[in-house]
């Protein structure tokens, strides 16, 4: 019999004692840990350093740290338009089809190719052969996706950027020379330079951004968060993240719902420090001296959110009574400089300078009084489609109604029309149209003023600023809205000449006056409510005849309110070729309203310039052509 | 009741609890309800999933103690570790549905609490639930 074999023990993978199995599982998470440092390793890469790089220093931390326990802010900011004002390009934010993009301006032929999810621009004299082409330069960086984008290139120069020459108009898939996205007479060259991004555009399109000059035109520029992130307006959070790591004192705070003091809150700030958070970038503001400059180019500002005036730099307030030796000084230095950025009075008349205005205004006064109290940068309806809406305006619920003003004019509810002597349902007894008209201009189209003001006759007379009376009756001569203001609310009746009782102040304008003037009443030209009362069938021959205006802005906004007449939306017209083929397709554009659109029934009213049959009256349009005041306006948006 | 059959018991009715709860959360889904799915319910809709996960997870880990307590000879759990895995898979995953109710932005609320006391209950009874498995597997 044989002897029996013992039983061979089965391999075990998992050892059966204790401490085996305590070794096993440490070595397992060892080999996790390395493999996740690895991986970790390889995901933060080496910065750039062909353009400016993302570089939190000092107390700020980026945008980036606020979203865990942020998410509900975290998501309105990055639906916000502030947050793209500057990106680093890539085909998710380049919002153009650029690829193999051909473009001619200043000169210069343009060619755009994509390699690797990477665009590159080439560069060659006009008509050059294709030999001519420069070393390609990758675009880096965009500003804007809002309204516009432009892009920025590397340079030789370390991280120097320089701009690809032209603007992209989001609305209209329309790339267009960047001298014709800004009011500026058609004669201005390319308004950016190489380092121009490095040393002015960062000043506000970024986070934090430090230009660091390393000799001449060279910088080694960084910034905290690319676009406008949650530190620029709550402070640097370096401190606030580090304390608040501890769930104790967190929690401390959510249950006695006590403000938290190691992060700022314009919210919670009054009137003044509130809006200077807002004015830090949204204003007109100069830099105190050449040290400034210096420090601010070097290490950026140390304003804080909460603070009441930025260290470094300061707003000029040229508007109202005692401001009056401001203002002169002001002129007196450099009147076409203050021309180009306010109205003679000092009220600001560019966009994103609302600051100047509000703290103008007679709300301000009162010290609660904030941008605050009609915008809001972070909704409570943080769903995807409500958010897309409000980032168009950021304002807060009701805030696009009366209840703007209603909020603290509590009186004027219950019955509007004794104050507006318009029907309470007519866009006349809005409040903002009265009180904020579109006197402003910027991103090629009238903008709301924001210093809340009420209608003057005076003002149009003394200082050209249009009233909101007649940038909504089109069709009135001043004298009327001045009629109506002295009637209804015992302003004086100022001195006219006689063309502001015969003629219609727009008609009046878009011939003679300057093309800020200009662009303005083609604006509001193409504003519905304008048109509505105003009676849209006479505005054709105006808006077709500024198709040819020297200024590309003014042309642009034309061509945009003609689109919205009827007969003409969707209207194909380049607002940015050569003369000839401009009056070719303005004559085009009359031809089309003559057979199609103007009524032959409809008798055309004599104050509107035009005969009754539709045509001009030759002779005063002609006159006020003549007259046309021809000064340069360069409006420094 | 033996503690195999209470394992059992409680595990199919926590399945059937969580499961529910996971149509309750597709229904949320479904209607695209604000208060869970926006962005600023970001904590509450990570509470709740993980409610539902843990939830239905442990009350499989019951079944399978149920399951083996019947077919291993000679294990058995004592009562207090038979109370940690029953009671732990439970205070777990309320903890995380209770966090999920009322939220402090990117913070749960304090029923949250409950989560570490239900997974120190958990490790202890699955710790001493593998003793005495290795125990009895070697006996065998």
């Amino acid at each position: 019999m044989p002897e029996p074999q013992p039983t061979p023990k089965p391999s075990r993978f998992f050892p059966s004692t204790w401490a085996g199995r305590c070794a096993v599982i440490s070595i397992a998470w060892g080999v996790l840990m390395i493999v996740g440092w690895v991986l970790n390793s390889q995901w933060n890469q080496e910065p750039a350093t062909n353009r400016p790089t993302k570089n939190p220093v000092g107390d700020y931390v980026s945008a980036d740290t606020c979203r865990s326990c942020h998410p509900g802010n975290y998501a309105s900011w990055h639906a916000s338009y502030h947050r793209t004002m500057t990106q680093v390009a890539n085909p998710e934010t380049i919002l153009a089809e650029m690829a193999g993009l051909e473009i001619t301006a200043f000169e210069t032929d343009y060619l755009v190719l994509e390699q690797d999810g990477k665009h590159y621009v080439r560069t060659k004299p006009e008509g050059a052969p294709e030999a001519k082409f420069t070393d390609p330069q990758e675009i880096v960086l965009l500003t804007g996706s809002h309204n516009m984008q432009i892009c920025w290139m590397t340079s030789n120069d370390g991280r120097t950027v320089e701009m690809f020459p032209f603007a992209y108009i989001v609305a209209e898939d329309m790339w267009v020379p960047m001298t014709h996205s800004f009011l500026i007479p058609p004669e201005h060259i390319t308004p950016y330079s190489k380092g121009e991004w490095n040393i002015s555009c960062i000043n506000c399109h970024v986070t934090k951004g430090r230009s660091r000059i390393v000799e001449g035109e060279t910088f080694d520029t960084d910034v905290s968060d690319f676009g406008i992130s949650c530190e620029s307006c709550h402070s640097g959070g370096r401190e606030h993240v580090a304390i608040n790591r501890d769930p104790s004192r967190r929690f401390k705070l959510h249950l006695t719902d006590t403000p938290d003091q190691t992060i700022a809150n314009p919210a919670d700030m009054n009137g003044p420090a509130s809006s200077l958070v807002c004015g830090q970038c949204h204003s007109i503001w100069n830099f105190n001296n050449a040290d400034a400059h210096m420090e601010f180019v070097n290490e950026n500002s140390d304003f804080k959110p909460g603070h009441t005036e930025m260290k470094l730099r300061h707003v000029p307030q040229p508007s109202g009574d005692e401001a009056e030796q401001e203002r002169a000084a002001m002129i007196a230095k450099d009147a076409e400089h203050f021309d180009n950025s306010y109205w003679r009075d000092g009220m600001v008349r560019v966009t994103g300078r609302e600051y100047n205005g509000v703290t103008a205004s007679p709300c301000f006064k009162g010290g609660d009084f904030s941008c605050l109290s009609c915008h809001e940068m972070h909704p409570a309806n943080t769903e995807a489609t409500a958010l897309k809406q409000w980032a168009k305006n950021q304002l807060a619920p009701d805030m696009m109604t009366n209840q703007s003003c209603l909020q603290c004019h509590e009186n004027m509810a219950a019955n509007i029309s004794a104050h507006t002597n318009h029907p309470t349902t007519s866009s006349g007894s809005s409040c903002y149209n009265c009180h904020m008209p579109h006197s402003s201009f910027g991103l090629l189209r009238g903008v709301r003023s924001h210093q809340v003001a009420s209608p003057s006759a005076i003002e149009t007379v003394e200082l050209g600023r249009p009233n909101a009376c007649n940038l909504c009756h089109l069709d009135q001569p001043l004298a009327w809205a001045a009629a109506k203001l002295h009637e209804w609310y015992g302003q004086e009746i100022p001195a006219m000449e006689k063309d502001d009782h015969e003629i219609s102040l727009a008609a009046k304008w878009i011939l003679k006056g300057d093309a800020a003037q200009r662009a303005l009443i083609s604006w509001s030209m193409g504003w519905a409510p304008a048109q509505r009362a105003s009676d849209h069938r006479w505005l054709y021959p105006f808006l077709i005849f500024e198709l040819n205006d020297p200024y590309p802005a003014v042309r642009f906004v034309a061509w945009k309110s003609l689109q919205s007449l009827p007969g003409y939306t969707g209207y194909k017209y380049d607002y940015t070729v050569n003369d000839d083929l401009q009056k070719e397709a303005s004559a085009r554009a009359y031809q089309k309203w003559w057979q199609e659109q103007r009524d032959p029934r409809h008798t055309y009213q004599w104050k509107t310039l035009l005969q009754p049959n539709g045509t001009f009256r030759q002779s005063e349009y002609e006159r006020l052509l003549r007259e046309r005041d021809n000064r340069k306006v360069n409006l420094l948006e | 009741m033996n503690t195999s059959y209470r394992h059992l018991r409680h595990g199919w009715w926590a399945l059937f609890s969580f499961l529910t709860l996971g149509v309750v959360l597709e229904t949320l889904h479904g209607f695209k309800i604000g208060w869970y799915l926006d962005a600023d319910a970001d904590i509450r809709r990570l509470m709740f999933t993980l409610a539902h996960a843990h939830g239905t997870l442990l009350a499989l880990v019951n079944i399978a103690a149920g399951v083996t307590l019947k077919v291993v000879d000679g294990f058995d759990l004592e009562k207090n570790v038979s109370r940690a895995i029953l009671w732990g898979s439970l205070v777990l995953p309320i903890g995380f549905l209770l966090g999920g109710v009322v939220i402090h932005e990117g913070d749960p609320g304090l029923a949250v609490l409950l989560v570490p006391v239900g997974a120190f209950m958990l490790l202890y009874g699955t710790a001493c639930a593998a003793r005495n498995l290795s125990k009895a597997l070697k006996s065998a």
